[in-house]
């Protein structure tokens, strides 16, 4: 079982690959806005979910995947999938 | 909650009756002045920036064969490097008497807001030229509004026009790594739409641009793509937005091969 900061490490890690703003990444919280704070295109936020899925071996729905906006909200949604 | 529930979907299901209204009276205005904005834009394009394709009668009759094969929804997916591709390639689909005889042949755009709605008159040439503003990077309620417009209007039998890279390549070539997912969300809403690819670039100064020089000569080619993949969900909109990038690709490899 993962806690949650193990989870939020990794979904950073995944994330860091399309993040712009590599300073955003150094003072990453759960509050960081994916979009905004990291600079991540919104077309690769389709990656990044894709990459969730293969990293934690979940299924994320569509809707699902919709609210995703900050690091808080991947980080919950992975919880809920691996518990 | 109950009375809060329905009231929110009374007024996503108003707002969308409005959006409807909305896109039914830009196109009803848009054809009611197309004969005023029709030859002045083709003026400009043919008369003042002296534009040209060498095979204009052949591309306008391949794209009526195209409209009239299947009567299902078509989106267009071009190649882009300057501001007026979409100007450029309507143009050369079909003439002025073409459009006003069959007006869903004029496709519809996707002009970015923050871009093209600056200004009235940036705004109302949007207007009338059947264009839908999308906003890069819009939150999830407003980015589902753009496309449930799309929807409507590659439902009602109109043409739809995307640039499937999502942005003017800065290379001057098909951007085959940093894509926009776009047209495979549509594909994705609207399995039936029929995909028609479309590689068009200047002979003499193509690549990256605002706009093409006068006099240019442009290379223009067309072809019906269908994606196929067995994928689902997401990897199904990112295969179908690839293989739709790797044919505009290989049109483009074609063209540098000539």
């Amino acid at each position: 079982m993962m806690t949650e900061t193990q989870v939020f490490d990794k979904v950073a890690g995944l994330i860091a690959p399309y993040a712009k703003n590599p300073d955003a990444l150094k003072t990453l919280s759960k509050d960081s806005k994916i979009l905004e704070d990291l600079g991540v295109n919104s077309a690769r936020l389709v990656d990044i979910v894709l990459a969730f899925e293969d990293a934690f071996d979940i299924e994320v729905e569509d809707e699902a995947a919709d609210e995703i906006w900050t690091m808080g909200d991947a980080v919950s949604l992975i919880n809920s999938k691996i518990q | 909650m109950p009375l809060v529930s329905s009231i929110q979907k009374f007024n996503k299901r108003s707002m969308r009756l409005f959006d409807k209204f909305y896109l039914s009276l830009q196109r009803l205005l848009s054809r009611g002045l197309f004969f005023i904005f029709g030859p002045l834009v083709s003026f400009a394009v043919f008369k003042i920036y002296r534009i040209r394709t060498d095979n204009l009668s052949e591309v306008r009759k391949q794209y009526r064969k195209f409209l009239n094969q299947d009567k299902g929804p078509l989106i267009i997916c071009s190649n882009h490097l300057t501001r007026v591709d979409s100007i450029v390639q309507s143009t050369f689909l079909n003439s002025i008497w073409g459009y006003w005889v069959n007006y869903r042949s004029l496709p519809w755009n996707l002009p970015e807001k923050t871009k093209f709605y600056h200004s009235w008159y940036f705004r109302l040439s949007c207007y009338l030229g059947k264009c839908i503003p999308v906003l890069r990077g819009a939150p999830s309620a407003e980015s589902k509004r753009s496309l449930q417009k799309m929807l409507y209007i590659l439902n009602k039998g109109d043409v739809l026009s995307i640039f499937p890279e999502g942005r003017r390549s800065r290379s001057g070539k098909v951007d085959t790594e940093d894509f926009s997912y776009g047209v495979g969300q549509i594909l994705k809403e609207c399995p039936n739409a029929r995909v028609l690819c479309v590689y068009l670039r200047g002979k003499k100064h193509g690549g990256f641009a605002d706009i093409p020089t006068k006099g240019e000569d442009f290379y223009f080619k067309m072809e019906m793509f269908k994606p196929k993949s067995d994928l689902k969900g997401l990897r199904k909109l990112r295969d179908d937005s690839t293989q739709i990038i790797n044919k505009l690709h290989s049109m483009e490899e074609e063209y540098f091969s000539l």
